[in-house]
């Protein structure tokens, strides 16, 4: 069985939110949207998005450093949103595992938001019913879009290509690859609910360079002795090469 | 001539009950119209506070309406004579708070005008689905008991009514507590302590509502309550309020043992502002120990003190409520345990929430659609309870 999920690099995601913005503008304009917005440009601005980066450092300041964790709906593989529904109007498709929500079947009661433990839920304050993270599904199947821009809208948009998209239950699919070789790991695992969605860990890239990697030691006037060392900060035969 | 002038003057004063509570419903009318018109944006829930002032008043009426009937299963199902002289007031109480109760809550749906499509499209795995079939299972429940109790040819069944009546309002609070047992997400909830809970809490805030009830419709009548029978209904209550502070005070010093827990718990005891006022000020202090001091202190305990004593009860169970509900979803989700999270759209930051005057106008006016049903029932039908001379038990 398909299960269509992203997988999010948090090494590379720098929090531009352009996922963000992307997802809102083409799911507002889409099958899933209008994607209400109230006080846009006010003090307290509020409205509904289907993905959000969340941010929290890590340390103590001065060894910390800073987070970003893009989320929206995880499209769990065990959805504890779908069976507490009293309508049935969220569903998980089986064809490609995509947890949606039935707008003409949603009572609006926001239960589901109760039961989700990632806070994926969002309610349309002007619609009034319960909206989430489709993995843009009107965009991914849309065969009259090249095959590249099949991909959900936030994919797409990603400076850093931190956002990959594919079926994680396909061994070698490019989401499942980069789980398997760069320890990809779910959000919250202890909840059994099985997160589609993964996460690729911060990860620090070291590199031992010894001194004599820095000089260079074949430099032949320097074999020879014929020049003297040049002192630190004066100007060597070539500019480059003389430490 | 004098007396006919004071019927005039109690007629007059029906008629003005009436209209103050039809007002109280025209606003819970033109908060709904309102809501439904601009949105759930003119309220103030957002997506971190999703069920707000509505679901107070909503669970408080769906829950006293279960407990209201405690005083007719201990005349149906327990015998007892002075409490089955008063269980057709105490289920025309239930079928009156119920309403209110129901009506609030589906009205603040996002979508009421979808009631339909709850009704039809059924999710067998839902507990909020089995709710709705709890609900309306005892709305019909508790109209045949009242049926066997008012007609005279149906009071060989009263018992089996009575009986049924008991099982059921067990299972639909239980159902309620369910609602919130369920929930493994939230730091709040998802305690197998919560139905049991919910059940004492019904037993006292229904007798609570009904102390207060009986009080009016005898001084309305004026007839005085024989103090042998305020004596024990109001040992009643008080046991009652211990149970309930009983099972409060277990719920959260369960949670106070899990090490994930004990944030949620200093946040709605400690430091959460107006929660923990609202715990210990008004559920604890003014709910509990304010009514057992009015109910067992030596030389109180009278008809005053015990009336005073239900009103606080009714006021603590408010506060519990609104402690409960929009606290605990005013926690933020515990997804990155151990640190702060910022972010643009408030995730992971105690929530705020500001009720609006709509929302407090659609509680208040699931508290006028009860108290009209019970006025009006009261005027038209025979609920006063006619107590033997010789109490046999």
């Amino acid at each position: 069985m398909t299960q269509l999920a992203l997988v999010i690099d948090l090494n590379v995601c720098v929090g531009c939110h352009a996922c963000v913005t992307s997802c809102k503008e083409w799911n507002t304009s889409g099958s899933a949207g209008p994607l209400c917005d109230e006080r846009p440009y006010e003090a307290d601005p509020t409205g509904t998005f289907f993905n959000r980066v969340q941010t929290f450092e890590i340390g103590q300041y001065p060894n910390s450093e800073t987070l970003h964790f893009p989320k929206s709906c995880l499209h769990c593989e065990d959805p504890p949103c779908v069976p507490v529904c009293p309508t049935g109007a969220s569903y998980k498709r089986k064809q490609d595992g995509i947890v949606l929500v039935d707008y003409d079947k949603c009572i609006g009661c926001k239960y589901c938001t109760w039961a989700c433990p990632y806070g994926a839920r969002e309610i349309d304050e002007k619609q009034k019913v319960m909206k989430k993270c489709t993995l843009c599904v009107d965009r991914i199947y849309d065969m009259s879009l090249p095959e590249n821009d099949r991909k959900p809208s936030c994919v797409k948009a990603c400076p850093t290509s931190a956002r990959l998209f594919g079926d994680i239950h396909d061994p070698e699919s490019v989401v499942s690859l980069a789980i398997r070789e760069e320890g990809g790991y779910a959000l919250m695992p202890e909840w059994g609910t099985q997160p589609a969605n993964h996460y690729l860990p911060r990860r620090k890239m070291k590199l031992k360079i010894h001194m004599d990697e820095l000089e260079r030691a074949d430099n032949p006037l320097k074999v020879d002795g014929h020049l003297p060392k040049p002192a630190k900060g004066e100007s060597s035969m070539d500019d480059v090469s003389a430490w | 001539m004098a007396d006919l002038s004071k019927l005039y003057s109690m007629n007059r004063l029906y008629y003005v009950l009436l209209a103050l509570g039809g007002l109280a419903v025209l606003g819970g009318a033109y908060a709904v119209f309102m809501m439904e018109h601009h949105g759930h944006i003119i309220s103030g829930m957002n997506n971190q506070i999703v069920w707000g002032m509505p679901h107070v008043f909503a669970i408080f009426l769906i829950v006293a309406a279960s407990g209201v009937l405690n005083v007719a299963s201990i005349g149906s199902v327990f015998g007892k004579a002075v409490y089955k002289a008063r269980a057709p007031l105490a289920s025309l109480l239930s079928i009156a708070m119920l309403a209110g109760g129901l009506a609030v809550l589906m009205l603040d749906l996002g979508r009421p005008d979808r009631i339909i499509v709850a009704a039809t499209n059924y999710n067998l795995t839902s507990v909020f689905a089995w709710n709705v079939v709890l609900y309306s299972g005892m709305f019909s429940l508790v109209i045949v008991y009242l049926w066997t109790m008012m007609e005279r040819r149906m009071n060989p069944f009263n018992k089996a009514a009575g009986l049924a009546v008991f099982i059921w309002r067990f299972v639909l609070t239980t159902g309620t507590g369910l609602i919130f047992a369920f929930l493994t997400a939230r730091q709040a909830y998802g305690s197998a302590l919560l139905p049991p809970m919910f059940i004492v809490l019904s037993f006292a805030w229904g007798l609570a509502v009904f102390h207060v009830v009986q009080k009016v419709i005898y001084s309305w009548n004026e007839k005085t309550l024989d103090p042998a029978i305020l004596q024990r209904t109001k040992n009643l209550l008080g046991v009652f309020i211990v149970g309930s502070l009983y099972m409060v005070a277990t719920y959260h010093l369960t949670n106070m043992y899990f090490a994930h827990q004990t944030g949620f718990e200093r946040f709605i005891l400690m430091d959460g502002g107006v929660y923990p006022n609202l715990f210990w000020w008004g559920y604890v202090v003014l709910g509990n120990a304010l009514p057992l001091l009015l109910i067992y202190f030596p030389g109180l305990g009278k008809t005053r003190c015990v009336m005073i004593a239900s009103m606080m009860v009714v006021l603590g169970a408010f506060a519990l409520l609104y402690v409960f509900i929009i606290g605990g979803q005013a926690y933020p989700l515990n997804i990155f345990p151990g640190y702060e999270v910022v972010s643009s759209f408030a995730d992971g930051q105690v929530a705020s929430y500001a009720p609006s005057l709509y929302e407090i106008l659609l509680g208040f006016g699931g508290l006028a659609i009860a108290f009209l049903i019970t006025t009006v029932s009261v005027r038209v039908l025979n609920f006063m309870p006619q107590d033997k001379p010789y109490i046999s038990d």
